[in-house]
């Protein structure tokens, strides 16, 4: 069987602060997991991809012709070459990103957080916003300010942000169930899924939570330093680390 | 109390508030870093002291050199003549210029503070959301900063209600025409008359402690908390 088509391919060659990225991914997974230790550089990883990190250089980032272009036709006019080195600003790519901080409006309702995106985008999509709301169970904090909302709602808050951003071609994850207890995120990872491959979304997430990467069983990048140490399936990639938290509950 | 003096105040005032509005918020914005994470610090910081100049010069000396490089003895100021058909000096457009020049660090120190507390984690995730930078400025830094604007509006506004040094070197003393508050209480007490010095001077502090009652009070709204 042949390997399935990558829907996203990138090449990060940086510095950030002392930690030097050097790494070449291919995603194909619906989901795929960039697990390590923090300070390892998964998050400035997803920075990078959304085009936060001005001085990074991405080579060779591209979709896969069947998934079509990552950026929309507008936006590529935008883009200026520098040989291989893209520079599309964030807003011109058609990417979803939730930050490991929420950083909510801090002027903005619960609402009109996760309406933000689609009251950008011509024509305006409400319908979004309102399945995200429900997603995240959001409906009965709509109406609140962000001041009023406990940690893990302010981060339900930030993920259905993230989902109810209009024609996005991939999604991000920053630690996305920080704050959040256990039965609530085994109970929004399937859903989240279904949401997302219902739209045909491939979603990066990062984590360096054992347990949440295999209850996701994605696809696995295990980063350290700034490096790729090994690249698989969860269960697989991760069962070191899974035989010593069996061996820690003994 | 000089009606005249009083009503050309108030104009000088309102017309140097909405000019350095519309011109500091820019520079404001770019001097804070948040128009782009690729800006150099060096070039922010020259013209963050440039803009604080005014704070620490004798009116006189802004005063003086606009109008010397206002009039006809220099290429900017013949330029200006030819365009617009005068001189700026003694003249009301001239006293708006000075003013501008002498009440920036009042418009412009504010808005930067305003737009330094914005968190540029807000930003980014508004551009991720597909927020051109304009809309970002827009729909988040513009409802964050208010207190910010409404500090440097009245700040400038007393400010320049103020101001004499730079009024008195570049628009003279013309009645209704160049003859500010500041200007005429100088008057009134060149001609021993301090009854009407005094009633002026009672205005002036009026105003200027109603403008900074306002400031403190709008300063302690923690409306731009981030969450």
């Amino acid at each position: 069987m042949s390997n399935p088509a990558p829907h996203f391919q990138l090449s990060l060659n940086t510095d950030v602060g002392a930690i030097h990225i050097d790494v070449t991914l291919t995603f194909t997974a619906p989901w795929t997991i960039l697990f390590g230790a923090s300070g390892s550089g998964k998050s400035t990883i997803l920075r990078a991809i959304c085009g936060l990190l001005p001085n990074a250089r991405i080579f060779s980032a591209c979709a896969a012709p069947e998934g079509g272009a990552l950026f929309a036709e507008a936006s590529v006019k935008a883009v200026e070459l520098d040989g291989n080195y893209m520079r599309v600003p964030p807003h011109c790519r058609q990417i979803a990103y939730a930050p490991q901080q929420p950083a909510l409006f801090p002027h903005l309702t619960v609402r009109d957080n996760i309406a933000f995106s689609s009251s950008l985008h011509q024509p305006a999509n409400p319908q979004l916003a309102e399945e995200a709301l429900s997603l995240f169970e959001l409906h009965k904090l709509s109406h609140r300010s962000p001041a009023k909302l406990s940690g893990g709602e302010r981060q339900r808050v930030n993920l259905a942000r993230a989902f109810a951003r209009p024609d996005t071609r991939l999604m991000l994850l920053d630690e996305p169930f920080t704050g959040l207890d256990l039965r609530l995120r085994d109970q929004l990872i399937p859903r989240m899924q279904q949401f997302l491959a219902a739209r045909s979304i491939p979603c990066i997430s990062v984590t360096h939570d054992v347990d949440e990467a295999l209850l996701l069983d994605a696809e696995v990048f295990r980063i350290d330093s700034g490096r790729i140490l090994a690249h698989g399936p969860a269960r697989t990639i991760l069962a070191d680390e899974r035989t010593r938290l069996l061996n820690a509950l003994r | 109390m000089d009606l005249a003096a009083l009503g050309l105040t108030l104009r000088l005032a309102t017309v140097t508030t909405l000019c350095l509005l519309i011109l500091g918020t820019p520079l404001a914005y770019w001097i804070a870093g948040l128009a782009s994470a690729k800006t150099r610090t060096l070039p922010r910081r020259i013209a963050q002291a440039a803009v604080a100049l005014p704070l620490v010069l004798p009116p006189t000396v802004l005063g003086f050199y606009l109008l010397v490089w206002l009039g006809p003895a220099r290429a900017p100021g013949r330029a200006l003549i030819h365009l617009i058909g005068h001189p700026l000096a003694f003249t009301f457009s001239g006293l708006v210029v000075g003013s501008v020049l002498y009440s920036l660090p009042f418009a412009v120190q504010p808005l930067v503070l305003a737009f330094s507390h914005v968190d540029r984690n807000l930003t980014d995730v508004a551009s991720t959301l597909g927020a051109s930078p304009l809309t970002v400025f827009r729909r988040v830094v513009l409802p964050l900063s208010r207190t910010g604007f409404l500090t440097a509006a009245i700040l400038t506004f007393a400010h320049t209600v103020g101001e004499f040094g730079v009024v008195l070197m570049l628009g003279g003393d013309i009645p209704g025409l160049t003859r500010t508050l500041s200007i005429s209480i100088f008057d009134q007490v060149q001609e021993l008359n301090y009854t009407a010095a005094d009633r002026t001077a009672l205005a002036l502090v009026a105003i200027s402690f109603l403008a900074l009652l306002l400031v403190y009070w709008r300063a302690s709204s923690p409306e731009t908390a981030v969450v």
